[in-house]
């Protein structure tokens, strides 16, 4: 789906030379006004830019203190207020990297392992209900469709309980398969969502075509819809990602071994086993765990902008 | 058009199945994780056979590099042995077992806690040391007593410690304030002492640390009238305004500048020794048990000096007790008994191990490992072992063992003591809030 | 078109307004079956089956090392007198009540100033994102308790100023609004939403508005914000759902108690402490379900009001 979602400029009306005319007068008026004010123009432009700049540091501002402290040395943090350092000590990194029981980077791939899991799961068993709903026909199909929107906004923890019982006696607790599993059942229903929006804007004369070639509805959906879906798959693979590396909730419940633990759990430990007492290499762990999500979001920007901007359009 | 259909309908099928089988799969490869204890299998019976048990216990950094030693010198020992530490502060330490033990995921030795031992054993989660492999035949009888419930033995005290006031004589010094008798002093006397203290040196230097965040010490207080914190019936057995005193004092201090203001007070209870005001050489006098001496003192950089604390004799008793400092308890669910039970051994009766320890967890239970290592102790521990033996004639009983249940107290306290250091609940409203509190738990 | 939209429509039996085709295909029941086995599998055993569970539970003691017994309403009756479960909602509807619309305001107050076309509108809109992806994160949790901290950045820009600092974090009466500060500085998402709604309305109103002489703060007030509400609205529903649902930043910013004095016991913390700390499971269960009607009441709510509110022009 490109550009479905944002509505044309509609053509003035040619009936009405009123609106015609005026408009016309309102062009002509304003080239003179832009040739006569063009410097309280740029100004105004340029102030906007100032403010704007202004306001984006404000708002990143905790950010780059966070990076630029975790490179400084522990002692200097709290009396030094420039962001520059003036000392610059790496062994912050080395320090936290090897603070827990193990290196951080074992934490790190934990996540890692989820990550990628939920990835499967949520590419492969959401593109399937989504075309079930998208393009199948059978009884009952708006009343599940229901059922899938509302488990949307369903809070997690009142499922949570249950769910932590059943793993419990499955044997589960301790491995990542309560956290994997789940998303391999499609139950990240916004994702199912997001692909249905989608693939009712793909034509269905190519579904028709291939029909008319012989294909089944396993063949369309792996050689037509999911190609044509890569947008819909980037965003719910970035998304995916995003949430899943966030998520401390589920993995505060289900991993207790502190072998097991992944990033933000571990980050949580650290803070709490050092109190207030090591904050650089405490920050110099929270940049390094946010570091993949900071990435995704350098590469992958044009999929989450539009990804949030189709959910939110009429 | 409807055969290709159905002949198509079974190849979908066989594709989404394949799919899901090797997502499947790549999730079985994630379910690692060590194999330590938990799973209810059968006891090995081997006793060279490769073994990894896991060992929780809370602490500050001076801990558990002390304690990462002895686990190393028992698994040269004991080379078929791996011990893998499990330690976070003593904060988080009960809320992350509790979750453990709802997992099924215990560890093999687990540090207990005289307010938490009976909860657990009465849960059947520990299991009785006197079936194990365990020599206690040198540990005091009645050591063993305060960890035996109903004829069963859930835990050994590890050692013996006493809530008391650690005070820097230099900070005293500096701001020109006597060091006070501290077999005489009075609770007003704290009061004033510390307001001395912090008027003498502007605030640069408060004179003691908010002590109203843990029980023990109103429970010295009740004592030293007559009451206690639980009775023999397993309820409280205190009257709410002693309770209310005890605030009062603090908020006296707090409001004569005697100790920090509130925020203060709540980042730096945050923090254990390392971050407490005496470990910082911002504070003249914390209240701590004995066996923190040494992790303060290598804080603070100065030698430190153990107080009784005040009122001892103010009122018609004493209030101080030796109290067990922490358990060496089995899970009852360990798939390596054995191990772990030559681990508790190793640590009670090895006067190797003791040496290593010395009295980081109190005085050492063993009385031969005590004898031995006595004079291996660094200055900090003999300081705290001569402590502990003046007080040995003026110490008349022990508290009660706390019901079951207990455990919560921690975090009424903690929570019941910020309401009114904030001014949000009055002293008296908050002890009568705690008793409320208290009994509905230990109930 | 959004979930809630869809949700609407179908709420709404009746003209659908669509003339769609007849579907060329009936009775895809088998395929559809195939397609959505995983999914209807997470239904039933991740999401349907705890959810019964969990109301069976709700009405037992249950502490998962042993069975679960029948207490029948001793649980709700329990949360009638439980003054820091009053204290929990008191907490978690302030932070709703106050975060939500202020950030909401932010979100739509840049979205406004960053006009279409405009140099650097793509770079803005990444740094104005930025915040909201990581703020969800342990790390930005730990940095803001640093930040708010006694000897926190923000006592050192005040000092700076000259003016005395305190201990935001760990005093009860301001714990709560570090929070909310929180939750506005991630007003990213629903900015973009905003952006991509803005850029619906179409240019020619706000031209023909001042050629009829309109000012600026007119146009906004009679074009963009009644064209604006079902993006407001789409925002509102979900923040407040969201927002109810906080967990991971009052849980690291409290170090899990919910601190001081339970100024940021938010409901799902206290939930988390009774189910998993004390493991009163049955009242925890309670708990949940409390929050899914609580929930469910603050959306039907939002959605009547919306009736009076929301312009649609379909």
């Amino acid at each position: 789906m490109t550009e479905v979602h944002v509505r044309t400029e509609p053509q003035l009306p040619v009936h009405d030379d009123d609106l015609a005319a005026r408009t016309t007068a309102l062009a002509a008026r304003s080239t003179d006004r832009h040739q006569r004010s063009r410097w309280p123009q740029r100004l105004r432009s340029f102030g906007k830019h100032l403010g704007l700049v202004a306001l984006a540091v404000m708002m990143i501002y905790p950010l780059i203190w966070l990076l630029s402290s975790s490179i400084k040395p522990s002692e200097t943090i709290f009396r030094d207020v420039s962001t520059i350092p003036t000392q610059i000590d790496m062994s912050n990194y080395t320090e936290g990297w090897n603070a827990l029981l193990h290196p951080f980077g074992h934490y790190m791939m934990n996540s890692a392992i989820v990550v990628l899991g939920s990835l499967v799961g949520n590419l492969i068993a959401c593109s399937m209900a989504a075309y079930a709903f998208a393009r199948l026909e059978f009884r009952g199909r708006r009343v599940w469709f229901a059922i899938m929107l509302m488990s949307i906004m369903l809070p997690i923890h009142v499922v949570i309980v249950p769910q932590y019982v059943l793993f419990s006696q499955l044997g589960w607790i301790n491995t990542f398969l309560p956290l994997i599993v789940p998303k391999l059942l499609a139950t990240d229903a916004f994702f199912v969502f997001l692909m249905v929006q989608f693939f009712r804007g793909i034509p269905r004369e190519l579904d028709e075509a291939a029909r008319l070639d012989g294909c089944g509805h396993g063949r369309i959906y792996l050689r037509i819809m999911m190609p044509l879906a890569m947008p819909a798959l980037a965003t719910t693979a970035i998304f995916t990602f995003i949430w899943t590396w966030n998520d401390f909730f589920s993995q505060l419940i289900f991993l207790t071994n502190p072998d097991m633990y992944t990033a933000p759990i571990a980050l949580r430990t650290f803070i709490d086993a050092t109190g207030q007492s090591s904050w650089g290499p405490m920050f110099a762990m929270s940049i390094v765990s946010i570091l993949p999500i900071f990435l995704v979001f350098l590469f992958g920007q044009k999929y989450l902008v539009k990804g949030i901007a189709t959910t939110g359009i009429k | 058009m409807r055969t290709h259909r159905t002949r198509r309908g079974p190849r979908a099928v066989g594709l989404t199945a394949g799919l899901l089988a090797a997502a499947l799969a790549l999730t079985a490869c994630a379910q690692g994780g060590a194999d330590t204890g938990g799973d209810a299998g059968t006891a090995t019976t081997d006793p060279d056979e490769p073994v990894t048990i896991r060992w929780s216990w809370w602490g500050s950094d001076t801990r558990h590099t002390l304690t990462q030693e002895v686990i190393d010198l028992f698994e040269e020992k004991n080379p078929n042995i791996t011990v893998v530490p499990d330690y976070t502060d003593w904060g988080s330490y009960f809320d992350k077992l509790s979750v453990s033990v709802a997992g099924g995921d215990v560890p093999d030795v687990i540090t207990q806690e005289e307010r938490y031992l009976a909860d657990y054993a009465s849960k059947g989660v520990l299991e009785d040391l006197s079936q194990l492999d365990i020599d206690t035949s040198k540990i005091d009888a009645n050591i063993l007593q305060s960890g035996t419930i109903d004829e069963a033995l859930y835990g050994i005290a590890t050692g013996v410690n006493v809530y008391s006031v650690v005070a820097d004589p230099q900070a005293f010094a500096d701001a020109g304030v006597e060091m006070p008798d501290d077999t005489t002093w009075t609770w007003e006397d704290y009061v004033e002492t510390a307001n001395a203290i912090s008027a003498a040196t502007g605030g640069a230097v408060y004179g003691a640390q908010d002590y109203g965040f843990n029980e023990p010490g109103f429970s010295i207080l009740a004592r030293q009238n007559g009451q206690s914190l639980y009775d023999e019936n397993g309820e409280v057995g205190f009257e709410p305004e002693l309770l209310a005193q005890w605030w009062q004092h603090s908020l006296d201090m707090q409001a004569s500048g005697g100790q920090p203001d509130a925020p203060k007070t709540i980042e730096v209870d945050a923090g254990g020794p390392e971050q407490s005001l005496v470990g910082t050489n911002t504070g003249a006098m914390a209240w701590f048990w004995s066996n923190q001496l040494t992790a303060l003192s290598n804080a603070s950089g100065r030698p430190l000096q153990l107080l009784r604390v005040p009122g001892e004799s103010q009122f018609d008793r004493t209030g101080m007790y030796f109290k067990p400092a922490m358990y060496y308890s089995v899970s009852s669910r360990s798939s390596h008994p054995e191990a772990a039970a030559k681990l508790v051994d190793f640590l009670l009766n090895d006067p190797e191990a003791g040496a290593i320890l010395l009295s980081d967890r109190g005085l050492p239970a063993n009385t031969d490992v005590r004898a031995a290592v006595t004079d291996k102790f660094a200055e900090t521990d003999k300081q705290a072992a001569e402590f502990l033996t003046s007080l040995e004639d003026e110490i008349v009983d022990g508290p009660v063992v706390p019901p079951a249940g207990a455990g919560q107290a921690t975090e009424i306290t903690k929570r019941l003591n910020a309401e009114v250091l904030f001014g949000r609940l009055t002293p008296q409203q908050a002890a009568e809030q705690f008793v409320q509190e208290v009994t509905a738990a230990i109930s | 078109m959004s979930v809630v939209s869809e949700l609407r429509r179908t709420a709404r039996p009746g003209p659908q307004g669509r003339a769609r085709p007849a579907p060329l295909r009936r009775g895809d029941g088998r395929a559809a079956a195939v397609f959505l086995a995983p999914w209807f599998a997470g239904l039933l055993l991740i999401t349907v089956g705890p959810m019964a569970a969990s109301a069976y539970l709700a009405f037992t003691d249950y502490s998962l090392l042993t069975d679960p017994t029948w207490v029948g309403l001793e649980n709700f009756v329990r949360m009638l007198d439980d003054s820091r479960l009053h204290n929990s909602l008191r907490v978690t509807f302030t932070y709703v009540l106050t975060g939500v619309p202020l950030q909401l305001v932010v979100a739509l107050g840049l979205a406004m100033l960053l006009d279409r076309g405009m140099r650097g509108l793509s770079f803005y809109r990444s740094v104005f994102y930025l915040p909201s992806l990581l703020g969800g994160s342990v790390a930005i949790a730990i940095l803001w308790r640093q930040i708010f901290g006694v000897d926190g950045l923000v006592n050192m820009f005040l000092a700076f100023l000259g003016v005395q600092g305190r201990g935001w974090v760990s005093d009860p009466d301001t714990a709560l609004w570090t929070l909310v500060i929180l939750h506005v500085w991630t007003f990213g998402a629903p900015m973009i939403i905003f952006l991509a709604g803005l850029r619906q309305i179409p240019e020619m109103y706000y031209e023909a508005a001042s050629i009829d002489g309109a000012s600026r703060v007119r146009q906004f007030f009679h074009i963009t914000l009644p064209l604006l509400t079902p993006i407001v609205f789409f925002n509102l529903v979900l923040q407040v759902i969201g927002a109810f649902q906080s967990f991971t930043q009052a849980f690291v910013v409290s170090g899990g108690t919910g601190g001081p004095a339970d100024s940021t016991m938010f409901y799902t913390l206290y939930l988390y402490q009774k189910g998993f700390t004390s493991l009163e499971m049955g009242y925890a269960s309670a708990m949940a379900w409390l929050l899914v009607i609580i929930v469910a009441v603050l959306t039907a709510i939002n959605f009547f009001a919306s009736k009076y509110w929301v312009f649609y022009d379909d």
